[in-house]
Parts: structure tokens; C-alpha cells; sequence
């Protein structure tokens, strides 16, 4: 028989299906689509996909993979059996790995030859938590450890504390951190004089392989091993007592399942109450993101949830888009509108299925950053991607247990920490019992168990496209389906007593919700009360008194008591006593008759005036074109001012407002400015050096003046002048464009040309210029 | 799903709908832990609180069948989160036990040693404690056992007081049973009280409190201090004992603002106890003036705070607490628990009610129109006097006259709040008055002759109108009077209104000005009362003027 000496070579002899398992089973394989088989075979080597492999192994398949990495060089299954067998596990899960093993390809060959895939060696520790050979390690220990019997020996004589301490290292992992100095009667020092261990570096000892064999001969070279996972209390305790019998279990589940019934009924409740308070003054989000503590305080008091279930709740109806932004802060969304009104199994899973996917973390929301800040609910901190996946991975754990099972946090983590050890194994355990706590609060779960009606949630969430046009729908009940057929129905109707409050005996109907929410404040979740205020609201939106004595009517079971009528009818008598509204001018008058006439006449109809009383008229004009309109209609008005005295009105010559009067100078506007003597000797400086100056332009020739018309050869011309100029050190007409863009020209002495600028001096001004070389349009030297 | 009567809120207030045919079996099972809040015509609410568990659990209740009895009856699922609240704070009780150790004598005793510890840490605790005798016992001074219960159930950790009582000075008294006998349920709340030293038995008004009292002292056998609200509820006291007992009216002792006897039964008010001179309470050695077996506080609900320190160090005698609610508008129910003792009986309500004991006065309020002019002087009125011009408005007196004649043959009281119009009302019924300057004598002379029925009308205001016992009243009129407590009110209509011999139905009358801020206080009357239960009308006073 051929061996197959490389994975490569498998994969090729694979059948089309067999592949396709593989890449079913790591499709990471596949991204980016390997070009050929020994492309695929690299990629199922690299390092990354076989950690990602093996994360996916349970602790009994990790075992038989260490089984056969302890075997090599030449493992075989029989092998394998034989020697899995000594630690307690039986031949057909030992083959049902492998076969597990197989097809993940991280084992490969045939029954007589099995390979590991190289990488595992350098992705796992060493196999079975055993150390190296004692070869490997130091000579000294080799030597003891080819004499069986003295190894023997030494290792039934080691002291107490020292056989401990081989123990533990025997169990594995086998390396041990070393205290140093080592103290003269530490065992350590006991068992590293005698060989038994190894000193690896400067603090780390490790147990030579043939040392563990022999303390672990008992269980094997393995140790014992865990083809099932950790038994759930539960279960047992039931056999305990005898048995309980699944009659007794789907009580149990009942029992689970109305607890959480009313704890999904009370979460959509809080969720309510929370946005509502939102909605009533949004909460600003802070600068850094998030809901400030002091808001979710505020909240948490309004409604009477506590913080922690606020923060969770609000995280969820976040995720679940029912909880928005906008630039005023957090409020509910468009989408709550429609959640609201939603029957009451439908509002809970839609909830129950955003929280089961965010990916947040609320219990962290109140927790300290590495920073020391608070993190706020709502905030970026509170994202945690891993989330998800370790609800599915506890929840998958509580899905298969049989109703009416119960598990506690740490019995979970234990499930969870063999059914993948290097997931959720030692010292990176999943916050169960943060999961659990929200999980409870939503109602997802109850008395420690997965209530009936979250379980088709779990289902739900699986891959969608696995079975699009939903051929293989099984027929599963919905949640919200389950989960109402627990819910009281919602009621219609409601009592109302002498003493005005109002109980809603059950959870009420949208529509009651919405007429209650007008005419009643509420005072507990099934409690309201009518009030002078409710009345006046529902005054205010609309009901007349009639109305609200036809709603009370229709849903009151009882009949409406006495008291509800005479206070509908006490507010409704005062509602709208009072009126209110604007007008930019009145006009009154003792005679009712005048009143009339002026409110009569055709001609004044432009000012709309509106009669409010027998002496009253009232116009959105203002009092001055009233009074002119007014006036020009032959009446003889009269302003009078805020507190009813009459304004006089005397007619006055228009003026424009007064303005301040020009200051008068004490000399003569006219006469000469004084100038002093040092500004006059200024004045001079300034007018010989603009005069020399323009003389001097005006001596500079023709050709340097007007440069700038002759472009490019002008300017090479100008460069070969002035390189002479510089080394004759003579006087030059250099004409330029100054900063301003004007064309100047000026008579210097080159001093040197370099770094793009041309260094001269003014002899006449005794100054140094330096001339941008790109700016210089002309030089020509000075014709003496 | 059941169809229970009750609906369980996650705020811990219990809805109990009274039509359902489960309500008394659902009130029998939840009375014994949750305190009754409101009792309105269709829908009861009662809550839960720690002290009403605890009370439970003093009573012998575990947290099983409270939990048991609210799934029983609950209508729709109780929130998970609820029911292991009620557990664990059940749970919280009698961890902790006050027992006398013959070597050590008071101890602390712990059935919980890490409570033991997280309490012995507590700062509130400091100077209360003594040493340490073993894991789960540390000494307690024996002048603290009061101070140490208040502090423990500030903690959470409410002490179960086991440490007995000093029997007293031993004083023969008997009940006089000739012609009448205890109630049951009285006898019920006596071997309540006795089986468990100390405590507050809950009854109605009206069912007979002072009987229990009585009962208590027969029982006792010893010489008994009672503490009362004021001088007129003393002497109702003494009269009821004096009759309904083996004392005689020389036994019997009054300690009150007028007279200062100390006599084997002493009844003494608060209002002389907490009488303050100099920063002093002088009459405090009343405590210490005889070794009292037995100590009763009526009307616990209103005990004065001074009185809670006295009974601090009143821990070793007998001590029994009478009222009608437990719930105190100061909040203080906690003390009444440490320091008087836990709820020892509740009279199944139900059954005193069916038994005819108490009948429900029927409330009726009346609402004048005010004449123009008076509508006209309330409108101009200072904001302070408006509530005054509207309850003393002239255009009430014709009305109260047309209802006084309604009920003609019967007793009727018209209640008062202001002087000038208790007058106005005196002169236009042409009754008596009594009033705060009123000396005792002649309240007791006027009172003597309303309840003989020669006196068929009478004008009372504030200062007499709570706590008189005036069994024969029928009716009360009130027309004016300052918007109380919520029980005062509940209390003062109590006591006007007893039930009447032949059964016939008390009236209470608010007569009320319409549109004004008269209505707006009736109208918190009218809401509590409604939630006490009472029947509640309005009517227009045409009515009464035509019918």
C-alpha cells in the first residue's frame, strides 16, 4: 500500500462530497478561493485555520487528537484504542472522533498510518499536558530515566511535599514556575537534586515525560479521560430522590415557564415605561458617546427600574431600533410607534431576538474602564463582539438540556469548558453568570431554565440561508406564538371606583392603552387615576364632556361611579372659561351703540374688527393705522396707553431723531497744520529718496524699463550680464517685478549670485538688495 | 392560566378584585403579610413591604405559602424577579435571636454566624454590644435590648425577641362577664397577644379594642399602665373597665394634664407624658412608679416619638400595642415593630364586618350654590382666607337645618372648623356647643345628655370631634373644617358613626360650597374615604331642600 506521505495528496484523493465536507466544515479554507488542491492543502496547514479548527473541538476529541500526536511516529488506530482505552474511553466515541478529526483534516491517512497535520504541534501545548523526553532534557535525568526500576525508586521515595508537587505536574501542564532563591528545604530543590524535574530557565522546572508515566500509571499515559461531558446536577438530583418523572419535569418546565412569562411581560413593560420617559425629555448623548449616569439615574427613578435593568433594557431597545438619536439626544424611534401598538408576545420578541444578537455587553455599563471612567450606557464601550457567539454557545448548552432541567451558572461554565476547552476553558471562561442575570431579567429564561418560548428564538437565529424558501420548515412553533399562549389576553375593559382610580385588570388592548394614557395618570403598571389634570388633557385634545362619559361608559365593567361624572362635568363647566388669543390693537368705548356703528361700517371693514363684548372690538391692525383709518372715516378716536389713560396726540412737525452735534475746533478749520521740526525733517528725507529714486528710474534705459515685454531671452540675456557685472564688479540697471507685481528697476553693484537670488548693493543708499533671479527681467551695465 | 382574583404588580402592590368569588378566600391568605392600602368599592390594593413579611413570619407564616398564596390567587404570571424578593426578605427574620442566657443573661444568638459577623462590624451597632462569648453568641447589655432591635431592623436583620418578660406586680383582675360575652375573634387576638409576649393586635374601628385590652389585663393578672391619646378617651377607658371588669372605679387611676393618680390600673394620655419642662420630662418616673405587668398603648399609630424612647427601656414588660392600622403618617412603623412588637393578630375583616360589628356609614356631600354676593366676596377673598369665606358661607345654614330635619329623631352631630360659625350654627339649630374652650366637665355633661337622648342636636368643633365615643350619633353634618390625615379623617368618622343597636344605616354629611376651593378638599375626602370603603354621593342641596 502507498503511503500518502502528504495532506495534499489526501485532499486530491478525496471524493468531490468528501471535499465539499471539508470546506462545509472550515469555510474559511476557501476565502480567498485557493487556486489549486495544493493551495487548499497549504491553507489547511497555515496556522490560523487550524487554530480555528481545533477552537471548535470538544475536550474528549482534543484528547483522542492528543492521543495520536503521543503516539507518533507511527500512530495507528488500534494503537490509538489501546491506549485511549486505559484511560476510560470507550472504542466507538474514540472512533467517532477521529472520524470528527478526520474530517476537520486535521488528522489524515489511513487507519494503519494516521497523520497529524504538522501546524497543531505548533498551535496546541504539548499532548496530554506531558512534557519532553528526559533525552531531550538533560543528561542526568536520561540517565534516571532508563533505569525504570531506580526511577521508580526515587519517585516512591520523594517526601510528601514533594510527591505533591509531582502531582501536580504530573496532571499537567507539566512546566512549573520556580520561587527563587530556592528556599534549602523546598521540595522543589528536593526533586531538581534528585532529577526529577528539570530546570528549563531561570524560573521555570519541567517534569521529563518517563517522570509523569510513572505517577500516571494508573490512568494510563493519558490520564483520565472525558468522553461526556460534566453531569448536571439536576438530572441526578431527580434520580436521587427517586426519579422524578417527566410528568414532574413538564410541571417543572410550566412552572418556568409562567415565572418567565411574567418576568418577558414586566421587561416589555420597563422597556415601555424607559423610552416613554425618554420621549417625555430626551436624554443628551455625551460627548464621548453614551447615556450619562446622571440621565440613566434620572430614568431609573421616573420609571422604578433599577439602574442595571435600565441600562440593559434601553441597550436592547437600542439594538433593537426601537430606542434612537437624533441631535437632541436618545429618544424613541419611528420604529417604536409601531412596537408599541404590537401584540404584547410580538413586542417581547422582538426584544428577546435583538438582545440574543447584539453584540454589547450591557453589565459592563456602571463598571470602570482601564481609563478609571465610568461606562456609560448607549456608549462604544460597552460594544463587545464576542457577545453573541457566547449567548449562542451557553444557550446551545441549555437547549439540549430536556425540559424541566435546570442548571446553575457554574455547571453551565463547566459544560461549556469541555465542550470547547480552548474556547471557553481555563482563565478565558464566558461571564456566564452576566448572561444568565440578563437573560432572567428578559425573561428568556426562568428558575434556571430556558423557558419554552425563547427556544424557537435559538432556532431562529441559525443561518437563514441555509434554507431559504424554508422547504425544510419543520413547523416549529413561533415564539411570539408560545409565548402568547402564556400571556393574559389583553382586556378591553377596565373598573373604574368612587375614588377615581382606575384598575386595568390584565394588560391593555392598544387602543384602551392609548385612551387611558389621554384621560388617566398612571400609578402603577395595572393602576391609574382620573384626575382634574387627565380630564383637562383630554379637554384639551379634543373630548367634550359627553365623550368622556361615553368612554368611561363603553369601558367601564362597572357602572361609572358618581363621583367620575361630577368631576368630568366640574372641569368640562370650567373648560375654556377663559379664552385666550392675540390682537394688535383694541378699541372700546362706553357707548354700545358706537361700538356698533364703527363695527357697521363698510368702510372700516379692511381692519377685520371683531366685536368681544357689547364695548369691546378688537383688530390685528396696529393702534396707529387704526387710529388713522379711523379718523379718516370721520370718528374721533382717542390712544390710550397699558393702564387706560388717554395718550394725547397733538400733531407734531416731523423731525428726524436727534443726532450729536460736530465738535467745533477751537482754530481755524482753514488754517495751515503745524508740523514739527523732526517730522519736517522726515517729510524732506522722504522726498530727496523718492526724487533720487525717480531720477533714477527714469535713468535706467530703455531696454531695462520695458524688459518685461521681451519674455525669456531678456531674462538669459539679463543673467550672462550680471554674472560679468559680479565678476567685474560694476554697476548694473537691473530692472524687476517687485512683490506687488510692478515693474521697477534699480542701479546696484552685484555682490554675488547664488541659491536663486541675485545679493547687490545700492551705493546710494548704502543698502544690500537681494532680487528673486525668477523676478529679474533686464540688466544691462551702467553706460558711464 | 388561572383566573385568580388578584394581579401582582413588580412594584409589590397587590390588586385584588373584591367581585371575584375567590376574593375572601385570596384576602384570608394575603392579609396575614400584606398591609392593606386602599379599599375602594370593586378593587382592593394591598402591598407587600419587609415589615408586613416579617410580621408574617413573627406570626408563623413561612415564605413557602406566601409565595404559594400569591401563585394561588394571582391572576397572570408573577414576575420571577418578585417572588425570590419575597423569599429572600422572609428569609431575613429571626436570623438573629434575642434570648436570655442563665450564665451570660441577654445575648445576641446567631442561627446565622456570618449575619452574626456583618452586624457585629456595623458602626450603628457601636456601644450596644458586649463581648463576645462564643462564634454565635455576644452579650448585650440588658438596658440596650430596645435600642438593638431598632438598629437591627434598620440593618435588615430584624431580631426575634425571645428573652422574656418580668411578670409585674401581681393585681386581681377579672373579666365580668354578665350579660355579654368576648367576641371570638377578641379572644382570638388576646391568646394572639399572650402566646407571643408582645405585640399589636390590628382590629377595626369599632370592634371593640378596649375589650381585647381588658382581656389582656385578666389574663395578665398585674398591675397595668395604659397610655391613651387624651384625657376624654381615658375616661371612655376607665368607664369600660369599670364595667366590664372586676376593677373598681378606685383601682382604676387617671394620670392625665388634670389629675395625678397612680393606681393599680393607670391610664395615663401621651399629652402629659411628653409634656416637656426645662428640657425635661417630668413625668417620666411614671414608668418606674409601680412594677407594671402589663402595658398598653391605644391607638399605636399614633404614638408620639418621645414615647417610642421611653419604651426602649421598657423591653422586659409585657407590652401590647391596640390600633386600627398599622400604616403611621410619620413612617415610624418600623419602631412600632421593634419596640411594641411584631403584628400578633388582624381580624379576618370579612368576618367581624358579616357579624354586623361594623357598618360602613354611607357619605353624602352636599353641594350649595353660593349667592352672588357671597360668590363675589369668595372671589376677592386673599388667597389664605378664600377656604374660609367659602366654608362659612351663610347660604350652608338653611341646608344643614333642612337636614337635621331630615333625620328628626335621630342623633345628629354637626361638625365645625370655625368659631363664628359653629355659633351662627348654634344659634340657627338651637343646640349646644361644645368647642376647645369648652371645660371637661361641661363636655362631659353635654355629652352625657347627647348619649342619654336628651339631647338630640349638638355643634362640635375640631378639638372635640376625634377620639369621643358617641355611639348613638346617626348622623354627622360637617360644614367646615381643615383637610386632615388621611386616617384622622377615617378615624373621626369611625367613632361619630358606631353601629347602631337597631342597625340602621349612620349618614355623613359634608356640606360643601360649589365652584370653589371648598369642592376641591372635599374632593380628597371624597377620595379617601372612598378607598376606606365608605359609599360615597354627591347631591345638590335643591334636593334636600325638596326631598
Amino acid at each position: 500500500m502507498v503511503r500518502m506521505s502528504t495532506l495534499a495528496d489526501h485532499l486530491r484523493a478525496l471524493p468531490d462530497d468528501g471535499l465539499a465536507a471539508l470546506i462545509r466544515l472550515r469555510p474559511d479554507l476557501v476565502i480567498p478561493l485557493p487556486s489549486d488542491l495544493s493551495a487548499l492543502a497549504v491553507r489547511a496547514q497555515s496556522r490560523l485555520s487550524v487554530a480555528r479548527a481545533l477552537d471548535g473541538l470538544d475536550r474528549f476529541t482534543v484528547e483522542v487528537l492528543d492521543a495520536v500526536r503521543y503516539l507518533r511516529p507511527d500512530p495507528s488506530l488500534d494503537a490509538v484504542l489501546a491506549l485511549t482505552a486505559q484511560g476510560g474511553a470507550g472504542p466507538a466515541r474514540v472512533r467517532a472522533a477521529i472520524d470528527e478529526l478526520r474530517a476537520l483534516a486535521l488528522v489524515y491517512g489511513s487507519d494503519h498510518a494516521l497523520h497529524v497535520v504538522g501546524t497543531v504541534d505548533e498551535v496546541m501545548a504539548l499532548p496530554a499536558g506531558l512534557g519532553r523526553t528526559a533525552a531531550e532534557l538533560d543528561p542526568a535525568a536520561a540517565e534516571l530515566a532508563a533505569d525504570p526500576a531506580k526511577l521508580r525508586r526515587t519517585v516512591l521515595g520523594a517526601p510528601p511535599a514533594a510527591r505533591a508537587v509531582l502531582d501536580r505536574l504530573a496532571a499537567g501542564p507539566p512546566l512549573g514556575a520556580l520561587a527563587t532563591p530556592l528556599a534549602d528545604d523546598s521540595p522543589v530543590r528536593y526533586l531538581l537534586e534528585h532529577h526529577l524535574l528539570v530546570r528549563v530557565s531561570e524560573d521555570t522546572v519541567e517534569l521529563p515525560r518517563e517522570m509523569a508515566l510513572v505517577l500516571r500509571r494508573d490512568a494510563g499515559p493519558l490520564g483520565q479521560l472525558h468522553p461526556d461531558p460534566p453531569p448536571l446536577a439536576g438530572p441526578d438530583d431527580a434520580r436521587a430522590q427517586g426519579g422524578i418523572g417527566t410528568r414532574a419535569l413538564r410541571e417543572a418546565q410550566k412552572k418556568a415557564d409562567r415565572a418567565g412569562a411574567g418576568q418577558a411581560l414586566e421587561a416589555v413593560r420597563q422597556t415601555e415605561a424607559l423610552l416613554e420617559a425618554l420621549a417625555e425629555e430626551p436624554a443628551a448623548e455625551l460627548r464621548t458617546g453614551g447615556l450619562g449616569v446622571r440621565d440613566l439615574r434620572r430614568i431609573s427613578r421616573a420609571t422604578g427600574v433599577d439602574e442595571p435593568t435600565a441600562a440593559l433594557l434601553l441597550e436592547v431597545a437600542h439594538a433593537a431600533g426601537i430606542l434612537g438619536d437624533d441631535e437632541t439626544g436618545f429618544l424613541p424611534s419611528t420604529l417604536y410607534d409601531g412596537w408599541q401598538v404590537a401584540p404584547l408576545a410580538m413586542r417581547w420578541r422582538m426584544l428577546a431576538a435583538a438582545w440574543f444578537g447584539m453584540p454589547r455587553s450591557a453589565g459592563l455599563v456602571g463598571q470602570r474602564d482601564d481609563k478609571d471612567r465610568l461606562i456609560a450606557a448607549l456608549s462604544p464601550e460597552v460594544e463587545r463582539l464576542g457577545a453573541p457567539a457566547a449567548r449562542r454557545a451557553l444557550f446551545d448548552v441549555l437547549a439540549d438540556l430536556p425540559e424541566g432541567i435546570a442548571a446553575t451558572a457554574e455547571e453551565l461554565a463547566a459544560v461549556l469548558a469541555w465542550r470547547s476547552p480552548r474556547r471557553h476553558g481555563r482563565n478565558r471562561s464566558l461571564p456566564v453568570a452576566g448572561i444568565l442575570g440578563e437573560a432572567a431579567a428578559l425573561g428568556f429564561t426562568a428558575l434556571g431554565m430556558l423557558t419554552s418560548y425563547a427556544r424557537p428564538l435559538l432556532a431562529e437565529q441559525a443561518d437563514p440561508d441555509e434554507d431559504p424558501l424554508g422547504v425544510n420548515d419543520t413547523g416549529a412553533p413561533d415564539a411570539a406564538a408560545v409565548l402568547d399562549a402564556l400571556l393574559p389576553p389583553p382586556v378591553d375593559a377596565v373598573l373604574i371606583q368612587a375614588d377615581l382610580s382606575v384598575v386595568v385588570p390584565g394588560p391593555a388592548e392598544p387602543a384602551l392603552a392609548a385612551e387611558l394614557a389621554l384621560v388617566a395618570d398612571a400609578e402603577s403598571a395595572n393602576a391609574l387615576r382620573i384626575t382634574t389634570t387627565s380630564v383637562r388633557r383630554a379637554l384639551d385634545a379634543g373630548y367634550s364632556a359627553t365623550d368622556l362619559h361615553a368612554l368611561f361608559a363603553r369601558r367601564s365593567r362597572t357602572p361609572v361611579p358618581q363621583a367620575l361624572t361630577y368631576l368630568v362635568d366640574d372641569v368640562a363647566r370650567r373648560h375654556g372659561g377663559l379664552r385666550a388669543g392675540t390682537a394688535a390693537a383694541y378699541l372700546r368705548s362706553e357707548d354700545e351703540s358706537l361700538v356698533a356703528e364703527v363695527q357697521a361700517d363698510r368702510r372700516l371693514a379692511a381692519l377685520g374688527l371683531r366685536r368681544l363684548a357689547p364695548t369691546v372690538l378688537i383688530t390685528a391692525t396696529p393702534p396707529a393705522r387704526l387710529l388713522e383709518a379711523l379718523r379718516a372715516a370721520g370718528y374721533a378716536p382717542v390712544r390710550e396707553d397699558a393702564t387706560g389713560a388717554a395718550v394725547l396726540a397733538r400733531p407734531k412737525a416731523r423731525r428726524a431723531p436727534a443726532r450729536p452735534a460736530v465738535t467745533v475746533r477751537r482754530e481755524d478749520p482753514l488754517a495751515m497744520p503745524l508740523l514739527s521740526p523732526a517730522r519736517l525733517g522726515g517729510v524732506v528725507e522722504q522726498l530727496r529718496r523718492g526724487d533720487a529714486a525717480a531720477r533714477a528710474a527714469r535713468r535706467a534705459p530703455l531696454s531695462v524699463r520695458t524688459a518685461t515685454q521681451n519674455g525669456t531671452n531678456a531674462h538669459n540675456d539679463a543673467m550672462v550680464v550680471l554674472q560679468q557685472a559680479v565678476r567685474d564688479r560694476a554697476r548694473v540697471w537691473v530692472g524687476y517685478v517687485d512683490a506687488h507685481g510692478s515693474s521697477m528697476s534699480r542701479l546696484v553693484r552685484p555682490v554675488s549670485i547664488g541659491g536663486g537670488y541675485l545679493r547687490a548693493e545700492d551705493e546710494r543708499t548704502e543698502t544690500q538688495h537681494t532680487f528673486a533671479l525668477h523676478r529679474i527681467t533686464a540688466a544691462e551695465l551702467e553706460t558711464t | 392560566m388561572t383566573d385568580g382574583p388578584l394581579i401582582v404588580q413588580s412594584d409589590k402592590t397587590l390588586l385584588l378584585e373584591i367581585d371575584h368569588p375567590d376574593a375572601s378566600a385570596c384576602r384570608m391568605a394575603i392579609a396575614p403579610f400584606a398591609e392593606l392600602e386602599r379599599s375602594p368599592e370593586h378593587v382592593h390594593t394591598y402591598r407587600l413591604t419587609p415589615l408586613g413579611l416579617w410580621n408574617a413570619r413573627a406570626a408563623g407564616h413561612d415564605a413557602e405559602s406566601v409565595v404559594d398564596a400569591l401563585l394561588r390567587f394571582s391572576r397572570y404570571p408573577v414576575p420571577h424577579a418578585l417572588l425570590v424578593d419575597v423569599a429572600e426578605t422572609m428569609d431575613r427574620y429571626g436570623r438573629l435571636q434575642l434570648v436570655n442566657d442563665p450564665a451570660h443573661g441577654l445575648v445576641l444568638k446567631a442561627l446565622d454566624r456570618v449575619v452574626l459577623i456583618e452586624v457585629a462590624k456595623s458602626k450603628k451597632l457601636a456601644g450596644m454590644l458586649g463581648a463576645k462569648l462564643d462564634d454565635d453568641t455576644i452579650a448585650v447589655h440588658a438596658s440596650e435590648r430596645g435600642r438593638l432591635k431598632q438598629a437591627l431592623l434598620k440593618l435588615g436583620w430584624p431580631a426575634e425577641d425571645l428573652a422574656g418578660y418580668v411578670d409585674g406586680e401581681a393585681h386581681a383582675i377579672d373579666l365580668a362577664e354578665d350579660g355579654w360575652k368576648l367576641r371570638s375573634y377578641q379572644q382570638e387576638a388576646v391568646d394572639g397577644f399572650w402566646a407571643g409576649g408582645s405585640g399589636v393586635v390590628v382590629l377595626p374601628c369599632g370592634a371593640g379594642k378596649t375589650l381585647v385590652g381588658a382581656a389582656a389585663m385578666a389574663t395578665a393578672k398585674a398591675t397595668t399602665l395604659i397610655l391613651v391619646t387624651n384625657t376624654v378617651a381615658g375616661r371612655q377607658w376607665k368607664r369600660e373597665l369599670v364595667a366590664r371588669t372586676s376593677l373598681t372605679e378606685d383601682e382604676v387611676g387617671e394620670y392625665s394634664g388634670e389629675r395625678k393618680e397612680i393606681r393599680p390600673v393607670t391610664i395615663a394620655t401621651y399629652q402629659v407624658l411628653t409634656t416637656r419642662r426645662g428640657g425635661v420630662f417630668p413625668h417620666l418616673d411614671l414608668f418606674g412608679a409601680r412594677d407594671w405587668g402589663l402595658i398598653i398603648y391605644d391607638e399605636v399609630h399614633l404614638l408620639p416619638a418621645p414615647i417610642f424612647r421611653f419604651t426602649a427601656d421598657l423591653q422586659a414588660r409585657r407590652r401590647l400595642g391596640l390600633t386600627a392600622t398599622l400604616v403611621r403618617e410619620d413612617g415610624r412603623e418600623g419602631d412600632v415593630f421593634s419596640l411594641i412588637g411584631p403584628k400578633r393578630y388582624d381580624a379576618p375583616w370579612k368576618d367581624i364586618e358579616s357579624q354586623g360589628w361594623i357598618a360602613p356609614a354611607e357619605c353624602v356631600e352636599v353641594r350649595v350654590t353660593l349667592t352672588d354676593e357671597e360668590r363675589m366676596r369668595y372671589a376677592v377673598a386673599e388667597p389664605e382666607e378664600r377656604y374660609r369665606v367659602a366654608a362659612t358661607a351663610r347660604t350652608k345654614l338653611p341646608v344643614v337645618r333642612a337636614l337635621v330635619e331630615r333625620h328628626i329623631g335621630d342623633q345628629v352631630l354637626v361638625i365645625g372648623g370655625y368659631i363664628d360659625q359653629l355659633h351662627q350654627l348654634g344659634e340657627y339649630l338651637d343646640a349646644p356647643i361644645v368647642q376647645g374652650s369648652t371645660t371637661n366637665k361641661e363636655r362631659e355633661r353635654l355629652f352625657d345628655a347627647f348619649r342619654s337622648g336628651e339631647l338630640k342636636t349638638l355643634v362640635i368643633s375640631k378639638v372635640g370631634n376625634f377620639s369621643i365615643d358617641l355611639p348613638e350619633a346617626a348622623v354627622a353634618i360637617q360644614v367646615s373644617g381643615s383637610f386632615g390625615s388621611r386616617q384622622e379623617e377615617a378615624q373621626r368618622l369611625g367613632r361619630v358613626l358606631r353601629p347602631k343597636a337597631d342597625g340602621r344605616q349612620a349618614h355623613f354629611y359634608t356640606v360643601v360650597a360649589r365652584d370653589t376651593i371648598d369642592t376641591e378638599y372635599a374632593a380628597h375626602r371624597q377620595r379617601f374615604l372612598a378607598e376606606q370603603g365608605y359609599a360615597y354621593t354627591i347631591i345638590d342641596a335643591d334636593d334636600v331642600h325638596s326631598g
